[in-house]
């Protein structure tokens, strides 16, 4: 194999792999779970290699539904009453369930993917919604529970990592407020990179005025300073002082990791040509470099009017954003060690207002669950014949919550320490759907 | 007596549980037959004791019931289940059922000859039918499958010329297609993109489209009904609008917004005379508008007491009969 023709994460010629590089990084694989920065990612090009990696660690792709979508028109259809409004159902490759007929490209994917139909949330307002149905439970007065990709941002990812820990892509504007996202009490060390207004991260090169040398000694001269104010010094805020520094810098090494770009023309044409579906395209690509945790919030599903016609688009672009990712991280073996999950703040009333729209819902609605950890072609709860109330296997938040931390590996009742009172992942006495778990 | 729409006043008033997206009158009879959210259709007869409660009920769609035509021997029907049904006027026995597109039936008109029959659905594509025998005469294929933004269309509507000789088709993104009915051809398009909101940012989907058409008696002017743009697509917000175009030399005439009322505009008639055009449709609330074409003003403006989908006049135009959300309303336009 001619080096020179190997592809590699960026491109230059210093990060082809030569023989060392390559029984160096297999020592680091060795001691480490996963790539500790992007250099060694160009190995993530041996499949032997990426694969072991790959086996190592674990991954969490939510597909964020801003604005609550209609359970009715995705995960459960109840044509033929009053409430079910005009869409039909359709058979899956899961015998005996069905879906809604705006999603035939996951109705042939069923098998690797959960329904829970039976969320009870009681928070029918966007901004509580919201916090809830990412933290997983409501704050205290004095305590700011961490959001869910801080949780597996810290659980899943690794300290030393020059990864980014947890992503986001939100570039529709409503509902980002109402969804803000937070690290609680974990820190600022877990908070995520935004995506807002472009699919990279700004200021990712250095200015014309500074060279990679000229940078590096300024690192150098930092890094010698700091050390020297920090010796004989215990203090918390001098040692994220340093860390922010190292994060930065393993972040600007990363550039090439945003750059869709770098992707082929056929992976970004498999995608489709909307905003979802290319942010899906770059969740894929920083899970497979170890990025933990990536949410791509697709909003606003907010259907108060036009209910139908809203999701007759959104469904559409979900169905095949989500059936295109679900097969490209099989495809690339990563589907078993990634949790893609459907979610939004809360899903949409059974009855049909005047304008033919839904309201806001928090009694009886759906989730999804694919890939890492879920039985494929589960489906969890029931809710009665018109979608009002939920008949079976009722959960809220902490429950879907609990689920989603044991899919992942992650003990549900594990606890973390905030000086020192006990924080239970989820609340106390909270369990896991043990029926959708492997 | 002629119509008055100054005069108009509600005289009756029925709530009912479902949603009746559209209807026709029987000709010369107090009855109306509607088609409704809850997959039946169901005829009205308004000179009985009780006449909320439906003198008789066809079933045999399976989704909402979004167009009624009557011809000579039939009720027709049309469904977002892609099928049109063919039932007997007087025993209510179905004699034909089609699956007529491959997507959702928006709805289903007859020539005023009687003879034609025209459909539109979210295939993207207008069908004529002959009316009596059900066969197919030409399939009509202009309006473009995916909006700009990559998203699926939707064919709303389609309304002959008086003198069935053409047939107009409106979708989602304001093109209106004019097809000559005797051969299939496109004869002209006219566009109207006001109709359609595209929210590229806040939201990122859209709201809209052509809910209505109507041609004017004297078949020179279109009128073209929808919403204006819309900055909160959640809700309908945008206020009720419609266009006139001399669609044969291709010109918009006259653009409408309301001042008072939001929504669609769902369903639109000139008077015999061409002097005034009425408009019914709404958001969570209904509207009745009736414009005068010389003065281009208001006559009349009325908060109906529910969103209408459609709306028929009895054959002096003195009564007006509109179905909607969960009612159906009489009104009078006696001098």
């Amino acid at each position: 194999m001619s080096s020179a023709k190997r592809k590699t994460f960026c491109g230059s010629p210093e990060h082809t792999l030569s023989r060392r590089a390559f029984l160096g990084a297999a020592a680091g694989v060795a001691a480490a779970p996963i790539a500790a920065d992007m250099t060694q990612l160009d190995v993530l090009q041996e499949s032997a290699l990426a694969g072991e990696l790959k086996k190592r660690q674990k991954h969490c792709i939510l597909l964020w539904l801003a604005g609550g979508a209609s359970q009715l028109e995705t995960w459960d259809p109840k044509p033929g009453v009053e409430t079910g409004g005009p869409f039909d159902k359709i058979k899956t490759n899961v015998p005996g369930t069905h879906i809604s007929e705006l999603l035939p490209k996951m109705s042939r994917r069923m098998d690797k993917t959960c329904i829970i139909r039976s969320l009870n949330t009681r928070d029918g307002g966007h901004g509580g919604g919201a916090q809830l149905m990412m933290r997983g439970r409501k704050d205290e007065p004095n305590l700011v529970y961490p959001d869910l990709g801080a949780v597996l941002a810290k659980e899943l990812g690794r300290a030393d990592s020059k990864v980014p820990d947890y992503v986001e892509f939100y570039s529709q504007t409503e509902g980002r407020s109402s969804a803000r996202l937070t690290p609680g009490f974990l820190g600022a060390r877990y908070a995520p990179v935004k995506l807002y207004e472009q699919m990279s991260p700004p200021n990712m090169s250095l200015p014309k005025s500074v060279d990679a040398d000229d940078h590096a000694a300024r690192a150098h001269l930092r890094d010698f300073m700091s050390r020297r104010f920090a010796a004989g010094r215990k203090s918390s805020a001098l040692e994220s002082h340093a860390d922010a520094y190292a994060r930065i810098t393993g972040l600007m090494s990363s550039r090439d990791l945003f750059d869709i770009e770098k992707e082929s023309k056929q992976a970004r044409l498999r995608y489709g040509p909307s905003q979802f579906g290319q942010q899906a395209l770059m969740a894929r690509r920083m899970v497979e470099a170890g990025v933990p945790f990536v949410r791509v919030s697709r909003a606003w599903w907010d259907s108060h009017g036009q209910n139908f016609e809203t999701h007759l688009e959104l469904v559409s672009e979900l169905d095949h954003v989500m059936s295109t990712l679900l097969d490209d991280l099989d495809e690339r073996g990563l589907l078993k060690h990634t949790l893609v999950i459907t979610l939004g703040e809360f899903g949409r009333t059974p009855r049909i207002n005047a304008s033919l729209g839904r309201d806001h819902f928090a009694t009886a609605w759906s989730c999804s669950l694919s890939g890492c950890g879920i039985v494929g072609g589960a489906v969890y709860g029931k809710t009665d014949a018109k979608g009002e109330k939920v008949v079976d296997g009722e959960i809220g938040a902490g429950e879907l919550f609990a689920t989603i931390y044991e899919a992942l590996g992650i003990k549900h009742d594990k606890e973390y320490h905030v000086g020192s009172r006990p924080i239970p992942l989820v609340n106390p006495g909270i369990k896991p759907v043990r029926d959708v778990l492997t | 007596m002629a119509a008055n729409p100054q005069k108009l006043k509600k005289v009756k008033e029925f709530g009912r549980r479902d949603i009746l997206m559209s209807m026709a009158l029987v000709p010369d009879s107090p009855r109306l037959l509607a088609g409704s959210f809850d997959f039946n259709v169901y005829e009205f007869d308004f000179e009985a004791e009780k006449p909320e409660q439906p003198k008789r009920e066809l079933k045999g769609h399976r989704s909402y019931v979004t167009g009624v035509a009557l011809t000579e021997s039939h009720i027709v029907t049309a469904s977002y289940d892609r099928h049109m049904i063919w039932w007997d006027r007087e025993s209510g026995e179905q004699t034909k059922r089609v699956r007529a597109h491959d997507k959702w039936l928006r709805g289903v008109e007859v020539s005023p000859d009687g003879k034609t029959l025209a459909s539109v659905a979210d295939d993207m594509v207008a069908r004529l039918w002959d009316a009596k025998t059900g066969k197919p005469l030409h399939e009509l294929r202009d309006h473009k499958p995916m909006t700009p933004h990559h998203y699926p269309s939707m064919l709303f509507c389609c309304a002959f010329s008086p003198d069935g000789n053409v047939l107009a088709t409106g979708d989602k993104v304001g093109q209106v297609c004019l097809w000559d009915v005797k051969t299939g051809k496109l004869i002209k398009t006219v566009e109207s993109p006001k109709c359609y909101t595209w929210d590229p940012r806040q939201r990122r989907h859209s709201i809209g489209g052509i809910r209505s058409l109507a041609f004017s008696p004297d078949g020179k002017t279109l009128a073209v009904g929808g919403m204006d743009q819309v900055g909160n697509i959640d809700h309908l917000g945008g206020k009720a609008r419609f266009e006139l175009f001399d669609w044969q030399n291709g010109k918009s005439v006259h653009d409408y917004q309301a001042d008072k009322f939001k929504g669609l505009v769902e369903h639109m008639a000139f008077s015999p005379d061409g002097k005034w055009l009425a408009l019914g449709g709404g958001d969570n609330g209904g509207l009745l508008i009736f414009f005068d074409l010389e003065t281009k003003k208001e006559i009349k403006t009325e908060k109906a007491p529910m969103h209408i989908h459609e709306f028929a006049f009895s054959a002096d135009h003195e009564t007006l009969y509109a179905v909607g959300h969960n009612k159906i309303a009489l009104y009078e336009l006696k001098d």
